[in-house]
């Protein structure tokens, strides 16, 4: 089982990593179950996705039982972060060193040196999922966004992820 | 909605499950009305519709009355139909929607309803379910996408077995949610042979509605004692007699989840109504006879409650113990789930929640119309709408929303109310959707009683809000196909109004000229209504005209007076506090430079590349 909270402004693409992950759990035939934000909170309002592995019913994640908590934003972290159940860890896009509870990546900047801040999603998530414990690899994230016929978005989606990753362990 | 051709399961939105349920059951003709969150159903349609070539008709219809109407007359034809909508697009579809259910319907109808418990997106927090009940239909409630996905293909198989229009109600937390669903087969279209005419029936005068209305009753009454839809179904068996929770829906999987996470509530029975109209009263009546308490959890009226009989064991919205407003979140129902087994609920601090609020997008069309609408205008009374541009709000050029098309009903009301002495004005403010929607009687009303007001049809090409719908002056259908599009200037000049102006909003000067000119034919000129389209695409389309425009502040001539940010609330704007400066966010900019115009210093300058 494996519970984790997406957060961030309306057009950051949360919707996206969602169902990113869903439908790499589905292909591994992993009982999964999300909940996203659509309507009038999505012109720039904040938005959050519950995204759930395992045997659940409820599309929602009830406060103090999420893994983990994904922020594209950080003035977002904490209006989720009471979703996090104890000892679980943030993964932030913000610039500034980690703390105890929160991993840090400066993912806009990141996004904006390969030529598109909308980029800074998938750098995010290639950082978590280097995170002990995240549920699916980069590799598996690799080979499903390898998938889109489009061939810039491809590329540069591989690349964001790739950057992501490689400063989650270290190699950046 | 993913393409995998070697498996059959997928992660599917469950919108997305009951469009494919739609095709699955082998419908003909789907007809449906934007809203959320409903507006997925349609458009996972187009992509079913392309991968299964399935002949399937599908359009967006103008309003939610006429998506019924259509249905309707698809199943008469003797073909499967489905019309999809927000719960109150009901509202606005119940004339043909109570009225079909005493004539019945002849190929299987669905009516996909969609609530939203919150409320989310919506004006009220109405269960469709008591509707389904008012209008005498039985409603299926769909509790995870993949429930939906198979209660889509049973509702057709009711609606023709019974020959009753049948809704089906998913809530926000069905339809917005994802799930891993596993796909059926495809069916050919169905159909049950070509229309006989008969007016006894289709066309039943009020002699013969006392006929039907009876027929109805006794289908009803079928339903109730025969499908098993009705039945309530043990979900968990606690097999004790202490406490027993009867729910449905959306709700019924926060209670599983609730009660499967928590040792202590193992000895609950929870019972879960697939068809919670009409449901089996003696059936659920036998369970709170036989459990010292049964707890009621249901979204979000206390639609099966009121079906018991003999309340003096049930605890739930009726007793006051489950609260009578807002979604019943997995946080609450815990807490109604264990008080009610007489256990401690989780002491809860209520999370320091600060949302930002939604703002439209930089760039937006609606921005500096409604900017200048307020700076010609000033004080008057701003009637808005249901769209993006309810966000006015914030500008302070919306006052009132009331209901779809509102915006000029209302106006045509509130110009009677003012008195002489006022020199009162007032703006109304309506998005092209919506102005197709049920803005264009209201218009022909204020033509024909001379009511002075000013309309300003917000013509941003799309249906923005819900996701970028085609409208009726589009060229093409949902799924492509040609479409005559309606002239909106036709239209409006076909109403009756004598003035009508086109501008483009990002043109300062002339959207301020235009203004100005609607406010003399109306007030000075006291010649009537007055309409003005401000027109250009919504920034979200693809083929949206962005500019490569960039913007800067000059710190030495900004005088900090904060027009950009309190009045034309730009979203690219930022007063960096600390360095007690503006500037611009050049990935928000849109690079419209309405804001050159707008700032009283002058400091906002080109930005060079």
């Amino acid at each position: 089982m494996y519970e984790i909270i997406l957060c961030g402004r309306g057009g950051q693409g949360i919707v996206f990593l969602t169902r990113l992950i869903g439908d790499i759990a589905t292909e591994r035939g992993l009982g999964v179950i999300s909940s996203e934000t659509h309507g009038m909170a999505v012109r720039g309002g904040s938005i959050n996705s519950h995204l759930r592995i395992g045997p659940f019913y409820s599309p929602l994640i009830r406060e103090g039982r999420a893994d983990v908590l994904v922020s594209l934003d950080p003035a977002e972290t904490a209006n989720n972060v009471h979703f996090l159940k104890p000892g679980g860890v943030t993964v932030e896009n913000s610039p500034g060193p980690d703390d105890s509870a929160v991993r840090r990546i400066d993912a806009s900047r990141l996004a904006r040196e390969i030529g598109r801040v909308q980029l800074e999603n998938v750098v995010v998530l290639g950082f978590a999922s280097t995170l002990a414990g995240f549920p699916v690899s980069s590799e598996e994230i690799a080979a499903r966004l390898s998938k889109d016929p489009r061939e810039t978005v491809r590329a540069m989606n591989l690349k964001a992820l790739e950057l992501g990753a490689a400063f989650g362990s270290g190699r950046a | 909605m993913t393409q995998h051709t070697h498996s059959d399961v997928r992660f599917l939105m469950g919108n997305e499950a009951i469009g494919r349920g739609i095709i699955e059951a082998g419908c003909s003709v789907v007809a449906a009305y934007p809203g959320t969150p409903s507006s997925e159903v349609l458009e996972s349609l187009v992509r079913w519709k392309r991968e299964a070539n399935h002949p399937v008709y599908l359009e967006w219809s103008i309003n939610e009355k006429v998506a019924i109407e259509v249905a309707y007359g698809a199943s008469l034809s003797g073909v499967r139909s489905a019309a999809v909508m927000k719960m109150v697009g009901l509202n606005v579809a119940s004339d043909p929607f109570l009225s079909a259910a005493y004539l019945g319907v002849r190929g299987g109808m669905v009516l996909v309803v969609a609530d939203d418990p919150g409320p989310h997106s919506s004006q009220t927090e109405q269960d469709s379910r008591f509707f389904a009940w008012f209008a005498k239909v039985p409603v299926l409630d769909p509790g995870t996408p993949a429930e939906a996905l198979e209660m889509t293909r049973r509702a057709f198989e009711l609606s023709e077995k019974y020959e009753v229009p049948v809704v089906l109600r998913p809530c926000l937390r069905v339809c917005h949610a994802r799930q891993n669903v596993r796909l059926g087969e495809l069916h050919p279209s169905v159909e049950v042979g070509p229309f006989k005419k008969n007016w006894q029936r289709w066309a039943a005068i009020p002699r013969f509605r006392l006929i039907l209305h009876k027929e109805l009753n006794e289908k009803l009454k079928t339903i109730r004692t025969e499908e098993p839809d009705a039945k309530p179904q043990a979900i968990v068996n606690g097999s004790g007699n202490t406490l027993a929770v009867i729910t449905s829906g959306s709700v019924s999987s926060h209670v599983r989840d609730v009660v499967d996470s928590d040792q202590r509530l193992a000895g609950i029975d929870v019972y879960k109504v697939n068809l919670p109209f009409p449901a089996d009263a003696d059936a659920l009546q036998a369970i709170v006879d036989a459990h010292e308490l049964t707890l009621m959890v249901e979204e979000t009226y206390p639609v099966l409650e009121l079906q018991l009989l003999d309340r003096r064991k049930v605890e739930g919205r009726q007793s006051g113990f489950v609260p009578s407003q807002g979604e019943l979140v997995p946080e609450t129902v815990e807490d109604l789930i264990v008080s009610a087994a007489g256990l401690q609920p989780t002491l809860r601090t209520p999370p320091q929640v600060k949302p930002r609020r939604p703002t439209l997008c930089p760039g937006c069309p609606h921005r500096p119309a409604f900017f200048m609408i307020r700076k010609v205008f000033g004080k008057a009374v701003y009637t808005g709408d249901i769209g993006c541009y309810t966000l006015g709000i914030n500008m302070g050029a919306v006052d009132t929303c009331l209901c779809m098309g509102a915006s000029v009903g209302m106006a045509g009301g509130f110009v009677r109310g003012f008195k002489a002495e006022e020199e009162a004005t007032l703006v109304a403010t309506i998005g092209d959707s919506t102005f197709f929607h049920s803005g264009v009687p209201a218009l022909i009303n204020a033509v024909h009683t001379k009511s002075p007001f000013v309309l300003v049809i917000m013509d941003n090409r799309i249906t923005a809000m819900t996701g970028g719908q085609p409208t009726p002056a589009s060229d093409y259908l949902v799924d492509g196909a040609a479409a005559t599009p309606v002239d909106m200037e036709r239209l409006v000049t076909g109403c009756g109004v004598d003035f009508l102006q086109v501008v483009d909003p990002y043109d300062h000067d002339g959207l301020e000229d235009t203004l100005q000119k609607a406010r003399a034919f109306t007030y000075d000129e006291r010649k009537g209504v007055s309409v003005v389209i401000t027109r250009r695409p919504c920034v979200r389309v693809p083929n949206a005209e962005l500019s490569s425009d960039r913007f800067l502040v000059n710190d030495e001539v900004c005088d900090h007076c904060m027009t950009c940010i309190r009045d034309l609330e730009c979203p690219a704007f930022h007063y960096r506090k600390d360095e007690k400066r503006m500037e611009i966010d050049t990935d928000l900019c849109t690079g419209c430079g309405f804001c050159v115009h707008v700032c009283p210093a002058q400091a906002i300058e080109p930005k060079k590349a």
